[in-house]
């Protein structure tokens, strides 16, 4: 069942263009949006939470138009990223105070469960955390409200490996409670690990939108990594 | 709402902008421009949103399960909230020096504008100046604070300027009515400050929300 849908979207800054995205997200399937850096991965994300303008067309989640039902669609998805924090000289278990009281769904009990597994201490202060723990404190705040979706912006980015190798743990653990992850990321074994479906763009054009198999099948040489079939796909298009 | 003024009140207020009400308190000044004190107040307000804004305050709102245009009316929540409280102590100032010391010799040869119904009104114009000038200004591109500051203290001190010399314009003297003297002047004086206050504020809240709209982030 598509869960989210991004259909047309276009967006035109001076020097870079998205053009024409369009994709599916399915439910309880983890999708790896893949793109070197600048391919227009967080211009998308962004788009699809409202927080720029595109020029052309539409973001539904759970067959609403999100503009529309910004509000209602926000209580059913989650969003972290790995490159802001908020409020540096809070205390954690400040901010969480506030966040859940905008969530008639929020789960004490799962908020403590990822706070033990990401060996968060709720009483720092953003500023006290590495980025690795940023993430992983964004990553909580979204798990705690029980979304539907995860919309996470490189969550991967600056976790050690086993701290990463644990991330992508909790996506499967997610995805097999039905939960639909969509993860950007610029790390191709993070998507060979998790993945299921694989969303590649490159210069803000959509390159392959697909299942991760038929992916494989159809871009993969013989005996090929997905590593090595995105960084000649990516050479090509740099050339192109 | 209440959850939006309440993250507002815990996550994007800096101290300061609740200590600074405190200069309400300056209406008990005797020879000295006391709408001064508004302008302290709305300069704690200004502190918190530079504050807020190093704290990623907007983009964390944004992504919370409201709609855009909740967030511009917890911002303008806040703010009202904030100048309400230094308007009720301008209010216990004003009452004090209008009765139990009316008839102190301190506030008898000041030279300035008297705390009176028509300092309390130029006090609300003052907020109402903040609201549209700063914050509706400050929600065209939710992140420059500098130039909507500029300008409003640049209108705030006219303003001011033009209240503290009203009363030395022929026929405007009874601005300046001490204790209760004039009280129909002075009452008809504050609903119109309280009107004006409403009406910008009210239209500002709304440009403010096309504004934020429209922006990026």
């Amino acid at each position: 069942m598509v869960i989210a849908e991004v259909r047309d979207l276009a967006k035109k800054y001076p020097s870079f263009e998205l053009k024409s995205v369009s994709f599916a997200l399915e439910s309880g399937r983890i999708a790896g949006f893949i793109g070197r850096n600048g391919a227009g991965k967080t211009t998308t994300i962004k788009a699809m939470l409202n927080m720029i303008h595109p020029d052309g067309g539409t973001v539904h989640y759970f067959g609403q138009a999100f503009v529309d039902n910004e509000a209602d669609v926000k209580r059913r998805i989650g969003y972290s990223t790995g490159t802001v924090s908020w409020y540096p000289r809070k205390k954690i278990r400040d901010i969480v105070d506030i966040v859940k009281r905008f969530y008639d769904t929020w789960d004490e009990a799962a908020y403590r469960k990822y706070l033990d597994l990401f060996a968060i201490d709720d009483t720092k202060t953003p500023l006290e955390l590495s980025e690795g723990m940023k993430v992983k404190v964004n990553l909580m705040l979204a798990l705690a409200h029980r979304a539907e979706v995860l919309i996470l912006d490189e969550p991967t980015s600056g976790l050690d490996p086993f701290s990463r190798n644990e991330l992508l743990n909790v996506f499967k653990e997610l995805r097999d409670n039905g939960v639909t992850v969509f993860f950007s990321t610029h790390i191709i074994t993070d998507i060979e690990k998790c993945a299921d479906d694989i969303i590649y763009i490159s210069k803000g054009r959509i390159v392959a939108a697909m299942p991760k198999a038929d992916f494989i099948r159809q871009y993969s040489g013989p005996g090929e990594s997905l590593e090595d079939t995105m960084l000649r796909l990516e050479g090509g298009a740099v050339n192109a | 709402m209440r959850n939006v003024l309440w993250k507002e009140m815990r996550l994007s207020a800096s101290v300061l902008s609740y200590l600074f009400i405190l200069f309400g308190l300056m209406f008990f000044v005797p020879g000295y421009p006391i709408l001064c004190g508004a302008f302290f107040v709305t300069l704690g307000l200004f502190h918190g949103f530079q504050a807020a804004r190093e704290a990623n305050d907007i983009v964390f709102s944004v992504l919370l399960p409201i709609a855009k245009r909740d967030v511009v009316k917890g911002k303008f929540l806040f703010v009202c909230l904030i100048e309400s409280c230094a308007f009720l102590l301008m209010s216990i100032a004003v009452a004090l020096r209008m009765t139990a010391l009316s008839q102190a010799a301190v506030y008898r040869s000041n030279a300035m504008m008297n705390a009176n119904f028509f300092a309390l009104a130029m006090a609300f114009v003052i907020f109402g100046l903040f609201n549209w000038i700063f914050l509706c200004g400050f929600f065209k591109t939710a992140y420059k604070l500098g130039r909507p500051f500029v300008t409003f203290i640049i209108v705030c001190f006219l303003t001011i300027f033009v209240a503290e010399s009203a009363h030395h314009v022929p026929g405007l003297e009874k601005l300046n009515a001490f204790g209760t003297d004039e009280i129909a002047i002075q009452l008809s004086a504050l609903a119109a400050g309280i009107v004006i206050f409403l009406l910008i504020t009210f239209f500002s809240y709304r440009s403010a929300c096309r504004r934020f709209e429209k922006i990026d982030l």
